[in-house]
């Protein structure tokens, strides 16, 4: 089995710092951002330019080549509701470290996007859902099953769907956890890869006990045949859970040092 | 319907490392596929054969084949020299064993003469054996990295309780190549890897002995761990597995008591030095099946036909 | 190996017409990969992806059973690539030539040179199983007196003849003995098969390169036969090694059923006359998947190495390998020798006797059953103890084999010394060294 990957999540708009550093083109933010998830173990990074409507392609090309200058063609997740951004960041992507991942189509207005992933060679990340989410696993797996017959049908590796059954917040949507976890079990006995953006069950939650959740919920994740999320590389406690989930489940061989590669 | 076989190259290679200096020196490694799948990928370096040489000398050597060899050498020196004559022969490995304390105790200035003296003759790349002893070796491999600096020898080995010492005057101070032993426990290879590039040893200094045995004594065990090193290198990309693997064939084989028996004790089973041979042959195949990247070897004819067998299969 | 609700899907007509009961292709595909829908509720699934789909429950490498009688041996069967993923399963034979170029003498002389190797090895017979006939186009009663030959030597066998005639009176002889007969190409395909099939008997299958021999096999099991062994041998050593390996891993790996036979690798072709190589090839095959390997020859210097070889690697991980438990006199020593304990794991006793063989020293090495474990892994598990040597001594009748009294235990167990001695009343107890490479030194200095 293939060790788990992680998406560090830190590069995106929502944070005002990097929402000025791309709205300046100012490298300084974003570079060091980058480097902290490298150093601390993300395999991918995504890029969050926003949705970038006026100058989104010049922009995401701007992130790409500047990312994948300084490190060593770090491979990326190309994250905005902009498909020409995304084609345009994928024009210029150096595939050395690995394929470009779209963020994200889903069953619903971003259904198009599987086509261009199809289209561009590109990993995809298909969230299960379509206008809100889904109602229940039977609605879940529905999209899952339109999404891989069409990624299919444009002649995509199965593999290189990657399905996001839409972690929820647990303050909330406490009752719907179990269903999410089975959602990610019927994936892997379909033999597909999947991801999600973790830390979404979190949300609200005092800064102390998230980790806490994150960590729980991505072994459990794991244990159903995750193989891969969206996470913060930087909470040093989730970072450890997933090194030793992947002992624990043979993706990796263990050595007494495990934690410090 | 023709038939199309699968490739399976991988991303993931292993480490190519290079021993000794000039136009005789070696590279190990940097194959991205499993021992001799040239079918998947060519491979980059030839596995390669270090002749032992004991500081004994031919003392205690049991075999006719190796004494005619050497016949008319006055001195390990002239042995390690006619021993790059050898046909397959890629390197000379000196073997301490009477430095052992339990043994003869030669002393660190004796091994360091020795070694200086058969550096001084021969061009092919050194590799050097100790004699078990955990602070013992550690002293002879510091003294003989500092004299041999800019030779590019390999030490064998760095253990778990001594791994820091030889590491920092082997591996850093004096440049040299350091070979990482852990007796057929994969995750102790794996772990003394990350200790010596936590020390800043770098990787292409580093290579791996994963365990010996002859073939009958527990084979299964290096050979479990040969097949599993590599898996984990190449399909699981695993960068702390990637050195390139040493096996001390001889040293295992010569002590089994098939290759010792003296004749007259078991006559049915014929000459004694065939049967050596045959045991060096088929063990030193066995490791290179499995991925050994160097097999140290005695017997002029077992090391012919090795590199013959190397040779047919690349 | 059960097909994942992908495998299925790939299957499906993918024409959602939901005849089935289920909204779309993929969640029919799904319900029937969890095993609560059956394949059969699709109309629409064709032949062939039911073939496949009902295959896929049969195991992928097919168990082919050769000889008869004392002499019959289960080739194949593997289901994996390397002994650490689970274990293997049917060891590999070795087989040595005989030609029906050779005069009368000389088949006599080698039979009885195959013969003399003949020995046990922890449990294990160790000799040459199959003798491999060579056809050299001289007739067919030369042949047949060759096979005639053979069978008197009590061996299984492989019937080496591409000419389909001479091969059937060779059947007529010895096909109650269930031999390989080996030489089916594409040249001689049908007649081979006819032969082999009328006879009963396991068909060995070539071609000029892998892809020809997929080819003959599809179309030897295109006419219904499954009694197959491949012959990977090439024009050299490269070419067989690829072979062997493309055969296998297609199988295995890439789930090829048409790969799913044991193979024959014929050494003493791509090395001839060169005994060494031919050792050197032999272990490489042993690891990497000949079932049948054909040697010019095997003397006790190739078989005490390459027997010792194929035996660790076909052990099951799972189980160690076990020696007999009993009284072993080494370096000639008598009822008044030292004796001294360890356990039957057999790489201890392998490294002990050694050792100790070495030292030249008489020494009664005594072995308990230990269920196969190492020194502190047994002695961990209560299974080497000083109520289970008791009984070992009780049961093998120690005291009244043996006069001397003193009784060297592994360094590594030095606690039970004093529960020994009260259970073993009379014995001077010794503690040994902790490691068997310290034996050679401990004996000479303790007879000193």
């Amino acid at each position: 089995m293939a060790k788990f990957i992680t998406i560090g999540e830190r590069i995106s708009v929502t944070a005002p710092a990097i929402r000025r550093a791309f709205e300046e083109r100012d490298p300084e933010p974003i570079l060091t951002r980058c480097e902290q998830q490298l150093k601390a173990g993300a395999n991918y990074i995504d890029v969050n330019i926003g949705p970038a409507e006026s100058d989104g392609e010049e922009r995401m090309q701007w992130a790409v080549k500047l990312l994948q200058e300084r490190f060593d063609n770090v491979p990326l997740a190309l994250d905005t509701s902009n498909m020409k951004a995304i084609e345009a960041g994928i024009q210029v992507y150096n595939r050395e470290k690995g394929k470009p991942i779209v963020n994200s189509a889903d069953a619903g207005d971003r259904f198009n996007r599987i086509e261009l992933a199809a289209n561009n060679d590109a990993i995809v990340i298909a969230l299960c859902s379509a206008n809100g989410i889904a109602s229940d696993n039977d609605e879940r797996m529905a999209h899952c099953q339109r999404m891989l017959e069409e990624g299919l049908m444009h002649g995509m590796e199965a593999e290189d769907l990657w399905f996001d059954p839409l972690f929820l917040v647990v303050k909330g949507m406490q009752d719907k956890q179990m269903e999410v976890l089975e959602a990610i079990k019927m994936f892997t006995d379909m033999g597909l890869n999947s991801t999600g953006g973790l830390s979404n069950n979190s949300n609200g939650m005092p800064k102390h006990i998230r980790p806490i959740f994150d960590s729980c919920m991505l072994a459990m994740a794991m244990m159903q045949g995750l193989t891969s999320a969206i996470v913060n590389p930087n909470d040093q406690r989730l970072m450890e859970t997933i090194k030793t989930c992947d002992i624990i489940k043979n993706n990796n061989l263990y050595a007494d040092s495990y934690l410090e590669i | 319907m023709a038939f199309t076989p699968k490739k399976q190259a991988f991303n993931a290679k292993i480490n190519a490392v290079t021993l000794g200096t000039g136009d005789k020196s070696i590279v190990i490694g940097g194959e991205n596929v499993l021992p001799f799948y040239t079918f998947d990928a060519p491979i980059a370096n030839k596995p390669r054969i270090a002749v032992e040489i004991s500081d004994k000398g031919l003392e205690g050597c049991v075999s006719d084949g190796i004494k005619a060899f050497y016949a008319g050498c006055e001195s390990v020196v002239d042995m390690a020299v006619k021993a790059q004559s050898m046909e397959g022969a890629s390197a000379i490995c000196l073997h301490f064993e009477s430095a052992d304390p339990n043994g003869e105790n030669k002393s660190v200035e004796d091994c360091v003469a020795l070694a200086k003296a058969v550096a001084d003759a021969v061009e092919m790349p050194i590799l050097v054996m100790g004699c078990k002893n955990i602070e013992k070796d550690a002293q002879i491999f510091n003294a003989v990295s500092d004299a041999l600096q800019g030779k590019n020898i390999l030490v064998l080995s760095a253990r778990e309780e001594n791994y820091k010492n030889v590491g920092a005057s082997a591996g850093l101070a004096y440049n040299q190549k350091v070979g990482a032993e852990s007796a057929v426990d994969i995750n102790l290879a794996k772990q003394l890897n990350v200790l010596l590039s936590q020390l800043g040893v770098p990787d292409a200094s580093v290579c791996m002995n994963v365990g010996s045995s002859a073939a009958g004594y527990g084979f299964e065990y290096l050979s479990s761990t040969l097949d599993r090193v590599k898996a984990a290198a190449l399909a699981q990309s695993d960068k702390q597995l990637q050195m390139p693997i040493v096996t001390p064939v001889s040293p295992e084989t010569w002590g089994v008591k098939e290759s010792m028996s003296p004749e007259e004790e078991s006559p049915e089973w014929g000459s004694l030095d065939e049967r050596g041979i045959e045991m060096e042959v088929c063990t030193a195949s066995a490791c290179l099946v499995g991925g050994s990247n160097l097999v140290i070897m005695r017997h002029p004819a077992a090391v012919a036909t090795i590199s013959k067998f190397i040779d047919s299969l690349m | 190996m059960a097909l994942k609700g992908l495998d299925i899907f790939k299957l499906t007509p993918k024409k959602n017409c939901k005849e089935c009961g289920s909204p779309t292709c993929m969640a029919f595909a799904m319900k029937v990969a969890q095993g609560s829908v059956s394949i059969d509720k699709c109309p629409h699934m064709s032949a062939e992806a039911l073939a496949t789909l009902s295959e896929s429950t049969a195991p992928l490498m097919k168990t082919i059973t050769v000889g008869a009688g004392a002499n019959e041996h289960k080739l194949g069967g593997e289901t994996v690539l390397f002994r650490h993923e689970k274990t293997l399963v049917n060891r590999n034979v070795f087989a040595v030539t005989l030609c029906s170029c050779m005069d009368d003498a000389e088949i006599d002389q080698k039979i009885a040179d195959i013969k003399k190797v003949d020995y046990e090895r922890i449990g294990e017979r160790e000799y040459v199983e199959f003798l491999f006939l060579n056809y050299a186009g001289n007739g067919a009663d030369k042949y047949v007196a060759l096979v005639n030959k053979a069978m008197a030597a009590d061996r299984a066998l492989v019937l080496n003849c591409a000419d389909a005639e001479v091969a059937k009176a060779a059947l007529e002889v010895c096909k109650a003995g269930k031999p390989i007969l080996n030489g089916a190409n594409k040249d001689n395909l049908d007649a081979m098969n006819a032969v082999a099939t009328a006879a009963g008997v396991t068909l060995g299958v070539t071609g000029a390169d892998i892809s020809e021999i997929y080819d003959n096999i599809k179309a030897l099991e295109g006419k219904g036969n499954k009694n197959l062994i491949v012959d990977c041998t090439g024009k050299d050593a490269k070419e067989t090694f690829a072979n062997a390996v493309l055969v296998r891993r297609g199988n295995l790996k890439d789930q090829d059923r048409t790969l799913g036979y044991p193979s024959i690798v014929n050494l003493a072709k791509i090395a001839e006359g060169d005994v060494h190589m031919q050792t050197a090839l032999a272990a490489a095959f042993t690891l990497r998947y000949g079932s049948v390997i054909v040697m010019e020859s095997m003397s006790y210097a190739e078989a005490l190495a390459l027997y010792g070889l194929r035996q660790n690697i076909f052990t099951d991980p799972q189980k160690p390998m076990k020696v007999e438990p009993g009284i072993y006199a080494l370096n000639g020593a008598d009822e008044n020798s030292v004796c001294s304990l360890t356990v039957d794991f057999a790489l201890t006793y392998f490294l002990v006797s050694g050792e100790y063989e070495r030292s030249k020293c008489p020494v009664n090495l005594l072995i308990t059953d230990a269920s196969g474990m190492s020194v502190l892994t047994a002695w961990a598990a209560g299974k080497f103890s000083a109520g289970t040597i008791k009984k070992f001594f009780d049961e093998a009748d120690i005291e009244n084999k043996i006069k001397s009294r003193t009784l060297i235990i592994p360094g590594k167990v030095a606690v039970m010394k004093g529960e020994i001695e009260a259970k073993l009343p009379g014995w001077n107890v010794v503690v040994g060294p902790m490691e068997a490479v310290q034996l050679v030194k401990f004996i000479k200095d303790f007879n000193a």
